[in-house]
């Protein structure tokens, strides 16, 4: 490690004495089994859940490392009888929390006990569906009314709440009616999407949910629309939206023959292992709930700030900024390296079984080739027959 | 809740300005820091000689002598320091992170 500013491409950054955030995926179980989940059907996840006080001794731990938020995910947090003694746990050792739920659990007295900590950021509430037809399609009978139902609920109560839309073939159609829904009728402040993806239980079902280059062309098309008409109220990190904007603007930089961007041409893509590290239901620590496979060690056993600070897993992780796309062959003579991050590691792990990889998912070139157009004005043809050709 | 948590904090001897203790020191690298409030989800950066600041608000300094002592600690501190540190003192104060107890 150096005294000097952190270059991408060059140097590593410098680490954190600890890790800001913690994700923990408090229980393996869950009531639903939807068909696009991420997390079941992972032959690298053990399906096991830790007692109340393995974990509180860990958040006690947590505490002295002064972690400041957890985020508590699953499976279904709330399927977890003890979850108002867990927060309790993370109350009292200084943090915050944000839970991410399908909804269908919350109720009044659980909502109440939320509130009253003050410690909650927002619990986030799957919606897929403007009804019960498109969302209960891969989530199960019943699953959209309970959803809403804790929505309302947390409303009561004056809970944050956050919806996460996941995009796949039976609600492609529907987002324009998903957006009325969430931003009018309920009055959400936003909500944010994102895409089924080839993790867990989504791969065995790829073909019947994760969208085809047509799908995600309208997916992207209706919400940039949306996010307009919406003013900004609808964001996203990965899925349609998010490649929707990155995209455009990485084709008008190659039109323009712009000059790199800032962390392009390097495996840039995600930067969460800098400030942020994952626990398994077993308590196994991974560096991110993508990348369950990469065991790091186990809670109450390895030191967390070693682990940390010292894992060479880890460490490789950090230095992934400083390998060039160029060196791949999967990108070779593509126009866009100067303006590419080579997006998430575990879709690249998934998909090819190497973390240091660009993801092919999120392939610009690719798209294009599959026949995708980009929602700019200027959208080339000359390109797309180009690329077409080409490979 | 979130002001009962605040007037809990309001507890010292007069002049003698003291940390909330729910309030988190997070040391990053290069002795920079970030206070934390859980409470309200506030935070603030600090450098180096604000986290030598915090540390020794323990309700039995005064702050003259806090930055008594920071002029022990670090060399070279410029007068202008003493203005800066009750500055940051007050604004911590001003958003729940620092309590004096209340007269009476």
């Amino acid at each position: 490690m150096t005294e000097e500013s952190p270059k991408i491409g060059q140097s590593a950054l410098k680490v954190m004495r600890s890790p800001r955030s913690v994700d923990i995926e408090i229980t393996s179980r869950c009531n639903l089994r939807c068909r696009y989940c991420y997390y079941y059907d992972n032959p690298a996840v053990d399906y096991n859940d830790l007692s109340t006080a393995e974990w509180l001794h860990f958040f006690d731990e947590l505490g002295k490392c002064a972690v400041m938020d957890v985020t508590l995910q699953g499976g279904e947090p709330f399927i977890r009888k003890d979850l108002p003694q867990l927060i309790e746990g993370i109350v009292r050792n200084r943090m915050r929390f944000a839970i991410l739920s399908n909804g269908t659990l919350i109720d009044d007295t659980i909502a109440a006990f939320l509130a009253d900590t003050d410690r909650c950021n927002s619990v986030q509430v799957s919606v897929d569906g403007s009804g019960p037809k498109t969302h209960d399609a891969c989530r199960g009978e019943g699953s959209f009314t309970a959803a809403i139902q804790g929505i309302h609920t947390l409303q009561r109560h004056n809970i944050p709440v956050a919806v996460r839309v996941t995009i796949h073939r039976h609600n492609v159609h529907d987002l324009e009616a998903i957006a009325h829904l969430l931003l009018e009728d309920l009055d959400l402040a936003g909500f944010s999407t994102n895409a089924a993806s080839y993790f867990g239980s989504c791969r065995l079902n790829a073909d019947e949910v994760i969208l085809t280059t047509q799908d995600r062309q309208e997916a992207m098309e209706t919400l940039l629309r949306l996010s307009e008409q919406y003013d900004g109220r609808i964001d996203a990190q990965a899925g349609p939206l998010a490649e929707g904007q990155m995209w455009s603007q990485m084709e008008e930089a190659r039109m323009k023959d712009a000059p790199p961007f800032p962390n392009g041409g390097y495996l840039t893509g995600c930067g969460c292992h800098n400030s942020k590290i994952n626990v398994r239901a077993d308590g196994v620590i991974t560096p991110c709930s993508m990348l369950p496979h990469m065991e790091l060690g186990r809670i109450n056993l390895d030191s967390l700030i070693k682990v940390w600070k010292n894992h060479p897993d880890l460490d490789r992780l950090r230095r992934r900024h400083t390998i060039p796309l160029a060196d791949f062959e999967f990108c070779h003579g593509c126009p866009y390296i100067p303006y590419c991050t080579g997006n998430c590691p575990g879709l690249a792990y998934t998909m090819l079984g190497q973390v240091d990889h660009p993801s092919p998912d999120a392939c610009l070139r690719r798209y294009l080739a599959e026949g995708g157009r980009l929602p700019i004005e200027a959208q080339p043809e000359d390109l797309k027959r180009k690329y077409s050709e080409g490979l | 809740m979130a002001d009962e948590k605040k007037k809990k904090t309001v507890k010292g001897n007069n002049d003698r300005p003291m940390a909330n203790p729910t309030v988190v020191l997070r040391e990053e690298f290069d002795d920079w820091a970030i206070l934390f409030n859980p409470d309200t989800a506030d935070a603030v950066g600090t450098n180096p000689v604000g986290v030598a600041v915090w540390k020794l608000m323990d309700g039995k300094r005064s702050l003259e002598e806090i930055i008594g002592e920071i002029k022990d600690q670090f060399a070279d501190v410029p007068d202008a320091a003493t203005k800066d540190m009750t500055a940051f003192i007050k604004d911590l104060a001003k958003r729940g992170f620092v309590g004096y107890e209340l007269k009476g």
